[in-house]
């Protein structure tokens, strides 16, 4: 069984005015009930971590109980980065195996942690190949420093699973060397230990920005594949 | 969004039970319906509540039960009392009719203004309490048919409670269609034109019943609307008419 990281943490300053981005609406529901109902369909999910950031535990709180989510919530609340929350998050977990995923993405369905939770390995992330071209610079003097192929790289995407001790070590070890990643896989598979991925989907959308909202909006609006001929 | 699979088993909850569009929408899925296992029927106590449960009874296949609650829809409190009992005693409702109307037809100026609450608690407060706090339990649903009118889609001379509370109850289907999407639920809306029910005798004193549809032709589209075919029937508001 597995404990799921629902982070929700995030103060989002770029999408809205005075509220936590989790907080915000898609299509009239609150962002994080997206996760959460995806998750309560899962029957190997059986414990849900999930975050709140100061000041928003009754109104998360509230969200769960409006929408009588079945699996098991323990509250916790966020680190000042999103490091420092999976690490919070994940002395609150009490199965062996985790899954991390985040309410601001509002598009991840039931089948996606299933297939997820089916693919083998326990530390397994969903990557997306890249289609465009990305190049490292340096910022400070404006200029090009070389050449990325992009074959080789991937844009990471939530949700993840994770064999609990293997987050835990790396999460001591980054400690320990005051290192900050921002997200696991590369935590995990820098520590040492194997992270495997399988591909994700371009419609898994992060949502960050106002235009991320229209997007999201359209994308869970009924039939987009059929807009134009509906 | 997924369609929520169709359960091996399935239970109805059929508001107006005791005549008209539930009595017949109660009696076929009974008779049609291999996965039925439990039809609960609601209506207020009256002969007609008594010989329907009965003849639904004698209906059912053995090991399906026909649960009768008597209940006035236009009492909020007695609503959720109902759906207490449901989910403690029987657990998930799958399918939901929610078809009891109640109308007093009159002019504005005879309007009088409990009676427009009571049309606005039966026909709209009732089948949105059903889905609230059936779902506030931990309720899925496969399928909620609201039962509007087309008197809800143009207002009617001398009806204006019941077009009124008609119409809201459509626009109340198409948030519920989009809201209840995350959970797989399908939610239509249907708007008979006249069909020959008690209420219809209400509306339309001097009209004869048989030369309009029938109750059982508005049932057939609703056992349409549950059976396979029915998921492929993409409309916020299905006018049936004669």
């Amino acid at each position: 069984m597995y404990s799921l990281l629902l982070l929700n943490g995030g103060i989002g300053a770029r999408v809205a005015a005075g509220r936590p981005k989790q907080l915000i609406k898609v299509r009239g529901l609150p962002i994080l009930v997206y996760s959460l109902i995806a998750a309560d369909a899962v029957a190997e999910i059986d414990q849900i971590v999930l975050n709140y950031p100061d000041g928003w535990r009754d109104a998360v709180e509230q969200v769960v109980a409006d929408y009588a989510i079945r699996t098991p919530v323990t509250y916790v609340p966020a680190g000042d980065t999103r490091h420092d929350s999976v690490a919070n998050m994940l002395s609150s977990a009490t199965n062996d195996d985790v899954v991390i995923h985040e309410s601001a993405r509002p598009l991840v369905s039931a089948a996606d942690f299933m297939t997820l939770l089916a693919a083998p390995g326990r530390n397994v992330s969903l990557m997306l190949e890249i289609p465009f071209t990305v190049a490292p610079v340096d910022p400070a003097t404006r200029t090009v420093t070389g050449y990325l192929e992009r074959s080789t790289l991937r844009n990471v995407q939530l949700p993840q699973k994770f064999a609990k001790a293997d987050l835990e070590d790396a999460h001591r070890r980054a400690a320990a060397d005051g290192l900050t990643f921002t997200e696991d896989a590369t935590l995990v598979a820098t520590s040492g230990h194997e992270v495997r991925f399988i591909d994700g989907s371009d419609r898994n959308i992060k949502v960050t920005t106002p235009t991320d909202v229209l997007l999201a909006t359209f994308l869970l609006g009924g039939r987009p594949e059929e807009a134009w001929n509906a | 969004m997924p369609d929520a699979t169709p359960a091996p088993s399935r239970t109805l909850l059929v508001t107006g039970a005791s005549r008209g569009i539930g009595l017949e929408t109660a009696r076929r899925f009974l008779q049609n319906d291999p996965a039925l296992t439990k039809v609960f029927t609601l209506a207020r106590p009256s002969h007609d509540f008594d010989d329907a449960v009965a003849e639904l009874r004698a209906l059912a296949r053995p090991g399906v039960e026909v649960v009768r609650y008597d209940v006035d829809l236009g009492d909020r409190a007695a609503v959720i009392d109902v759906v207490d009992r449901v989910a403690a005693e029987h657990g998930n409702v799958d399918l939901l009719v929610n078809n009891a109307g109640y109308t007093k037809p009159v002019p504005l100026q005879q309007v009088d203004f409990a009676d427009f609450e009571r049309t606005i608690a039966v026909n709209l407060y009732a089948p949105f309490t059903f889905v609230q706090e059936l779902l506030r339990r931990g309720n899925r649903f496969e399928l909620i048919v609201n039962i509007a009118s087309t008197a809800g889609i143009n207002g009617r001379s001398g009806w204006l409670t019941y077009s009124a509370s008609k119409a809201a109850v459509i626009n109340m289907s198409e948030v519920m269609r989009s809201e209840l999407a995350i959970y797989g639920t399908r939610v239509a809306c249907i708007s008979p034109g006249r069909t020959a029910t008690a209420l219809r005798r209400v509306l339309a004193p001097d009209e004869d019943p048989a030369t309009i549809m029938q109750p059982q032709d508005v049932a057939e589209v609703i056992e349409m609307l549950a059976s396979p075919v029915g998921r492929f029937v993409d409309s916020a508001n299905l006018v049936v008419r004669q």
